[in-house]
């Protein structure tokens, strides 16, 4: 069967037609052509495919494509300003060398992203604990926990 | 391709009705355990039946017993501060269930009608003697949570039925509870995990409930180690009967994350680490 979604993709209303068996990885990478988004393990142990829905991380390789009527998704797409430049949470990826091969990166940042959202001063466990559910095979991580806290930093501005 | 159509009801009766005119049909709630078990083929229905958009499973209400519907989230009830200040061993198990995006979307009648032996909100459950509601077209039964696990994937559950709410009386002014959890890292499923609920008068117990995960072939109470200790003062010579006791209870296997010889010694291990924290002499 196939079914109509609406949904707020990155600030933008969408709506499609699409098969009922689609998981919203599918939705994005293949429907919609939004390939930032990558599927790692498939089964929610990689955390690659992370996306934010309604303001929480999740697997989209786990989601039911059609469970996103009337959500508010956000995509690593839906980071950059409107002049097309990388957010702080990106720039601080870079800066701090938190990338080697990229494909772990866009999961890391989103969910970086819905923790600072949720939680502007974040302890160095809570740092790692919201980013247990991504994996990184180029074994970055010290890394890429650094780079939270330098966009932690760079969020707060100037003390 | 996996195909299979999908379903949401916004209400118990049409999830009912949906069930009855496509049998084959699976319900599924977070999808967690179910996108998991249909990429792996492990099944293959042609129809999912949503539970997420059913208003009535995804509430909590806590005045006076706690009814917690089944399709609330992992998420809801570590940021539920009722709960967190009756039951907090319930959160703490909670927050140890896989990562975060797993509890932003997993649900608590997902973990326990997953009937996984290491589900991590079932040790708690147990010692807190929940009730369980189970719903079908026209009738309710109210279970004792300890008859619901029948073995690995399977509970008493009949095709017909739901998981509607997990209830909890409110808890005795003396009670206290700990959930020990053993996973190679912390979002692992667990190795072997322990729940521990006392009620204490002094060193003297008069109440004691045990339960241990990923030790046997459903979410074991340990009846023989509660019986130890219960009219009991409690001696370190009384606990490391129970360690024993405990290890003697399970019957763990051995698999990808452990051997059973280890999971029996972390029971016995947290058994008695559990009732060290709750009678004050360790921190843990």
């Amino acid at each position: 069967m196939k079914h109509e979604v609406a949904f707020i993709l990155n600030g933008a209303e969408i709506c499609v037609r699409i098969d009922d068996h689609l998981r919203l990885i599918d939705l994005l990478r293949e429907v919609l052509g939004m390939t930032g988004t990558k599927e790692g393990c498939g089964e929610g142990e990689c955390g690659a495919c992370t996306v934010i829905v309604d303001g929480r991380a999740v697997n989209s390789c786990l989601y039911p494509a059609l469970e996103i009527e009337g959500k508010n998704v956000l995509t690593i797409e839906g980071l950059r300003d409107a002049e097309n430049r990388l957010s702080a949470i990106q720039m601080a990826f870079v800066d701090s060398g938190a990338i080697q091969c990229g494909f772990c990166t866009p999961g890391m940042i989103m969910s970086a992203k819905a923790l600072l959202d949720a939680n502007p001063d974040p302890t160095d466990d809570e740092i790692r604990d919201a980013l247990l559910g991504n994996l990184c095979r180029c074994t970055g991580y010290v890394q890429i926990i650094e780079a939270v806290k330098q966009a932690l930093q760079r969020l707060k501005g100037p003390s | 391709m996996i195909r299979f159509d999908y379903f949401k009801p916004n209400s118990l009766d049409e999830a009912f009705s949906l069930k009855r005119k496509y049998p084959d049909a699976k319900y599924v709630a977070g999808g967690t355990d179910v996108m998991v078990q249909i990429k792996n083929r492990e099944i293959q229905p042609l129809a999912l039946i949503s539970l997420r958009n059913i208003p009535e499973l995804s509430t909590i209400e806590t005045n006076g017993k706690a009814r917690i519907g089944a399709a609330v989230t992992i998420r809801d009830i570590i940021g539920h501060t009722e709960l967190e200040r009756t039951y907090p061993v319930l959160v703490d198990a909670a927050k140890r269930l896989g990562s975060t995006q797993i509890r932003n979307v997993a649900t608590i009648g997902g973990n326990l009608s997953n009937c996984s032996p290491c589900a991590d909100t079932a040790t708690p459950l147990l010692i807190m003697e929940a009730k369980l509601r189970l719903r079908k077209l026209e009738t309710t039964r109210e279970i004792p949570i300890v008859d619901f696990f029948q073995g690995p994937g399977s509970s008493c559950l009949t095709t017909d039925e739901i998981l509607s709410h997990i209830v909890l009386d409110p808890p005795s002014e003396r009670a206290q509870a700990v959930f020990l959890k053993k996973g190679r890292v912390k979002m692992d499923l667990a190795v072997a995990s322990v729940a521990v609920l006392l009620e204490l008068d002094g060193d003297k117990c008069l109440k004691a409930r045990l339960a241990a995960g990923s030790v046997a072939p459903v979410p074991l109470r340990l009846r023989r180690v509660e019986e130890l200790l219960e009219g009991r003062r409690i001696t370190p010579e009384l606990i490391s009967e129970a360690q024993r006791m405990a290890e003697e209870s399970v019957s763990p296997i051995t698999d990808i994350r452990s051997s059973q010889e280890y999971r029996r010694h972390i029971v016995g291990v947290y058994v008695k680490r559990g009732l060290e924290k709750l009678l004050g002499w360790s921190r843990v």
